[in-house]
């Protein structure tokens, strides 16, 4: 069922000490690395098929073959960000293991040469920074950061950056363009971050889990990852269940594994007299999914991808049938009306856009164009813009009015919700 | 007229030479201002950080009010921010956040007349499996009931 | 060198080029708001979407570098849904101003709305309410409904006049311009804002509501405000000039010119000139005809003798300096001929950008003149000769914005020693009333009435050729010069454009505003 790959010591409270950590084998990876090329670590990595755990599924490896190879000074910045909603497990990572975090981006950092990292940490997990940042000293008290790692000649640094409150500083060109000190709004990609990132250097930018599984990787071997999980998706992934489940919480499984699995056995199932009816499979960004198409998918990136939704960050929202589709796309249309930073104006404009039609929906004033207007303003917010979010607001969008257009147009039709009877006008903005 | 203490700007002034960019240091400044100015950013906040940290008031200016974490007008002494999003929404996330508003015979991103509440809706915590729940200043309290959260909050100060 | 191909034209670039440049270079059409060639890319207006061969989705041109081979076009079916798409979204929040707004007839967004509009909105919400007539500084004003945040104006602060007033603030479609309230949009180059909104979202206070731009025709001409000499574009019709925009000179100014320049058209206006000559002698002014003043003028200047000066500053063409100092040196033989200079301590100064403290855009022509002439003298031997009487009769060529000059009245007071003053001019100044003695004030035509040569401070020579001409009866310097000398010349009036205007004559067209960056061509209705 679970596989513990990762989470196998965060019940034990020491382990988020480094006496505790040590004593169930930390840093010792880091020691084999330090004795490895950079190189050898990338090639590692590459061979071991580790995807992005943050939501793009990018290739890691592949990723920091990126860089270019001449003495520039690089940056590896993770992305601590979690902002995604229904995603919550780098903040168990973080304030279960926040060793875990550190090992990984030293090893990372060595390969990638970097000599400065920094943890960008959204800025509501204030406790959750503060136990990195001690941490960050028991690490620097050991001498495993800083000048002259464990005796090995190499350097690294390691800092905290505490966000202010910006979903679209989860976006690593937003996040690069926060640390700066400006807005955190995404940059024109060409260049790439990996040839020009932070403060115009060579930048690597991966997530929280991503940055831990190397330890993993390194410790077992690549073959021994790419054992677990299936062939294009190798290894173990934490989900964040969430939704209208008895038991929700952070569940580590292999990448494959069933998603009813994780919903009805490991997630206990939906409440008594309930059915499901929905899943969001991958953090609101992904498309919804019908229970029936979740019946079969498998939590891997191939065959949700082939179903037309992502793997995403593995947050799995349960959405069960006392809840009106209507109004649940209504909450995700204001957040990223929220969350739009402002600079293109596809996503700007249209955000908005969506937002005030579906809105206009569920206060039962929605007229019968309106349903395919959601459709045609997404599909020309998508592909247009210099980031993901236009994207990410666009496709729940579409999915949930392909998906449940009984119930969009019910809404239009009687002016109120098919599965709740009234319409929402009071709980609503 | 609202002065950083000297502990406030000797903390800016640390946090100047902690991060490569200068501006870097414009996101951790304003929150050593606002705990100084109560909870909140007015516009001589952002004049006397512009003159600490010798940057234009414009570039200050972008970056406080593009941040939701930064209040643009007074808040209470304790601010309660409840998540309203899918999966708090999913389990009563905005029944909740009305009770408390109705509770504390408060409207939303306003004051209690006594100044110890104001109450807003945010957007996900990340707390998504302890839904529903609320943010009170820094600290998380979660898997909440009408109850629960009521009990809680009549305990603050 | 790479080479591309352009909606089926092959052309050939350089490195590093973008497609937009490429485009832009070769006349060719392409929708844009936010990308401007003195600026940094940002990107973020998605109009000026491409489709490349080979890449399966639309991209943006201003951010993508060409290479070797790209094919490249913006005339498919799949580009023009891109920018109709792009076009709608910034207009589903934009207010219906356009009856009010002064961009109407230059504006982008009207521009792009009759190529690719829909004529049937589908935006039935309400739109987003923002700020309206916002005071930015002392010479703009902000509207925040109609901005679409092109970001051009943010930029335009941050990386040329680096006076970081203006910023962006808040998020999503709540985001404005706007400045800091302890910190105004007030430096010294702040109307170039203006020129470069594609929308009426920034507008001049001086222009605002003052006229419509299909009522104005255009011209060329080169600022006369200081040495710098930005190439400029004059706007006006039979009322007047109205504005002044810069037109870009890669030598001289770029993109830009300064905000003092741009009130220089004022002095050039009938009410801010001599309409006629006037004598005095003795207690009052009486009106003459410049034609007739300077023929009686002439009886005081061969008097003279050798007692016989003339001042010149450096604000006339090359042209009329040949002129009036050969037959000053040759005809009235006479070597008493003075470079007023008004402010030797500031005069090499330079802001850095375009303002330099000489306010003469000609000094170095007419020290060129001089030299040639073999006329070197000094201030100081002026000075000496009205002391001791040497001189009795000085003829002035007087600065035409003599707002930059703050010593007239000293030099009124100077000039009066002399006895008998013929001062040249051609903008109104009341301190020239305090001239005593036997004393004319000659009006002179103004630097968009004639043509002529300005010498820059770097030796550029710019040719500008007359704009209008808005007081008929004035006389060039070198006219004035052979009629003072005696010479017997016609001097006709040159038909009077803004007197006599035609009205078909007057009529703009396309042609006249094509030079506006958003004008490409007449949409159909």
């Amino acid at each position: 069922m679970e596989m513990k790959l990762l989470t196998e010591h965060y019940h034990k409270d020491e382990f988020r000490r480094l006496d505790g950590y040590k004593k169930f084998g930390g840093y010792e990876v880091l020691k084999k690395a330090l004795k490895m090329q950079p190189q050898q670590i990338i090639d590692e990595v590459k061979a071991s098929g580790l995807r992005g755990r943050g939501g793009a599924g990018f290739p890691t490896g592949t990723k920091w073959g990126f860089l270019p190879k001449n003495n520039e000074p690089r940056y590896l910045l993770c992305n601590a960000d979690e902002g995604e909603p229904g995603t919550y497990k780098d903040r168990l990572m973080m304030e279960r293991a926040p060793h875990q975090l550190i090992e990984g981006m030293i090893i990372a950092g060595h390969a990638t040469c970097s000599k400065k990292g920094y943890i960008y940490i959204r800025g509501e997990y204030n406790y959750i920074i503060l136990i990195v940042e001690h941490a960050l000293e028991e690490a620097y008290k050991a001498g495993l950061l800083g000048k002259n790692i464990l005796g090995s000649g190499i350097d690294f640094d390691l800092d905290v950056y505490a966000g202010a409150g910006a979903y679209i500083c989860g976006e690593e060109t937003g996040m690069i363009s926060s640390l700066e000190g400006k807005k955190g709004q995404p940059k024109l990609k060409p260049p790439f971050p990996a040839v020009q990132g932070y403060l115009r250097k060579p930048t690597i930018v991966n997530n929280v889990e991503t940055l831990a599984a190397v330890v993993p990787i390194l410790r077992d071997g690549a073959p021994a990852y790419k054992k677990i999980g299936t062939e294009k998706s190798p290894g173990t992934k934490l989900f964040s269940l969430s939704g209208n489940v008895v038991r929700p919480g952070n569940y580590e499984v292999p990448l494959g594994f069933p998603m009813k699995d994780l919903i009805y056995k490991l997630g206990g199932g939906l409440r008594p007299g309930r059915r499901l009816k929905a899943v969001i499979p991958g953090g609101s960004s992904a498309p919804v999914i019908t229970a029936a198409e979740a019946e079969s998918a498998t939590l891997d990136y191939e065959c949700l991808a082939q179903m037309g939704t992502m793997l995403g960050s593995g947050a799995v929202i349960a959405i069960d049938d006392s809840q009106c589709m209507v109004d649940m796309l209504a909450v995700l249309t204001h957040f990223y009306h929220h969350e739009s930073c402002g600079q293109c104006t596809p996503c700007r404009e249209g955000t908005g856009w969506l937002n005030k039609v579906v809105h206009s929906i569920v206060e039962g004033r929605g007229r019968l164009q309106d349903i395919d207007l959601l459709v045609k303003v997404a599909d020309n917010m998508k592909g247009r813009t210099i980031c993901a979010l236009s994207d990410a607001a666009a496709l729940p969008v579409l999915s949930f009015v392909t998906k449940f257009r009984d119930e969009f147009e019910f809404y239009v039709r009687e002016g109120r919700s098919k599965v709740k009877g009234v319409s929402h006008a009071q709980v609503h903005h | 007229m609202f002065q950083l203490s000297q502990a406030g700007k000797d903390k800016i002034l640390k946090e100047l030479n902690r991060y490569e960019a200068k501006e870097s240091a414009i996101i951790p400044a304003l929150y050593i201002a606002q705990q100084e100015n109560g909870g909140w950013i007015s516009d001589q906040v952002i004049e006397r950080l512009s003159e600490v940290m010798s940057l234009p008031v414009a570039r200050i200016n972008e970056v406080f009010q593009f941040y939701t974490m930064f209040n643009k007008k007074p808040v209470g002494r304790h601010h309660v921010q409840v998540c309203c999003n899918i999966s708090c929404a999913l389990n009563g996330g905005r029944e909740l956040a009305n009770q408390i508003c109705k509770e504390l015979k408060v409207g939303y991103d306003e004051v209690t007349e006594d100044g110890r509440f104001s109450v807003t809706r945010v957007e996900c915590l990340g707390s998504c499996g302890t839904a529903p729940m609320m943010q009170v200043n820094d600290k998380y309290y979660e898997n909440l009931t009408p109850e629960s959260a009521m009990n809680i909050l009549r305990g603050l100060k | 060198m790479p080479k591309c191909t352009i909606n089926g034209k092959e052309i050939e670039v350089k490195d590093g080029t973008t497609i937009i440049e490429a485009m832009h270079h070769h006349d060719m059409h392409i929708a844009h708001y936010c990308w401007h060639p003195g600026l940094s890319v940002a990107g973020v207006c998605r109009l000026c979407m491409i489709e490349i061969e080979g890449m399966p989705r639309v991209q943006i041109a201003c951010n993508t570098v060409v290479t070797e081979g790209m094919k490249i076009n913006n005339t498919s079916q799949k580009v023009k849904e891109a920018v109709k798409w792009g076009l709608d979204f910034h207009l589903i929040n934009h207010p219906l101003d356009c009856p009010i707004c002064d961009q109407a007839g230059e504006c982008g967004l009207q521009e792009q709305y009759m190529e690719y509009g829909k004529y049937d909105p589908e935006m039935a919400e309400k739109k987003v309410k923002k700020h309206k007539v916002v005071d930015l500084g002392p010479t703009v004003v902000l509207d925040s409904e109609r901005c679409i945040l092109c970001s051009r104006c943010v930029r335009f602060t941050t990386e040329v006049s680096k006076s970081n007033e203006l910023g962006i603030f808040n998020r999503g479609d709540r985001s404005e311009i706007g400045t800091f309230e302890e910190k105004p949009l007030n430096n010294k180059y702040s109307l170039n804002t203006v020129d470069i909104c594609p929308v009426g979202a920034l507008t001049s206070k001086d222009f605002r509501f003052r006229q419509r731009v299909w009522y104005l025709k255009d011209a060329e001409t080169v600022c006369n405000g200081c040495s710098t000499g930005c190439k400029v574009q004059t706007f006006f019709n039979k009322e007047g000039l109205f504005r002044v925009k810069p037109v870009y000179d890669k030598e001289v100014n770029g993109y830009w010119m300064c905000d003092d320049g741009r009130d220089l058209y004022k002095f050039v206006n009938r009410e801010h000139r001599y309409l006629k000559a006037s004598h005095r002698e003795g207690s009052g002014w009486t009106q003459v005809i410049p034609g007739a003043a300077a023929k009686e003028a002439a009886a005081a200047v061969t008097a003279a003798g050798d007692k016989l000066a003339l001042v010149l500053t450096g604000q006339y063409t090359v042209e009329e300096y040949e002129k009036i100092v050969s037959i000053f040196s040759k005809d009235l033989k006479t070597k008493k001929i003075y470079h007023w200079l008004n402010n030797k301590e500031t005069v090499n100064s330079f802001d850095g950008l375009l303002i330099r403290g000489d306010k003469n855009p000609n000094t170095k022509g007419l020290l060129q003149t001089l030299q040639k002439h073999n006329i070197s003298t000094a201030w100081s031997e002026l000075e000496s000769g009205l002391a001791s009487g040497a001189i009795k009769t000085v003829v002035v060529a007087g600065p035409e914005n003599h707002a930059f000059f703050k010593d007239i009245e000293e030099k009124v007071q100077l000039f009066n020693k002399a006895g008998t003053v013929i001062w040249l001019q051609a903008a109104k100044n009341p301190a020239l009333e305090k001239l005593s003695g036997n004393a004319w004030i000659i009006p002179m035509k103004s630097y968009v009435e004639k043509d002529g040569t300005f010498i820059n401070h770097a030796g550029q020579h710019r040719k500008f050729k007359r704009v209008t001409t808005v007081v008929s009866e004035s006389l060039t310097l070198g006219e004035a010069a052979e009629l003072l000398a005696g010479h017997q010349i016609m001097v006709k009036p040159e038909s009077n454009l803004l007197v006599e205007a035609d009205r078909q004559a007057d009529k703009v067209t396309v042609e006249h505003r094509k030079k506006n960056e958003f004008v490409f061509k007449r949409g159909a209705l």
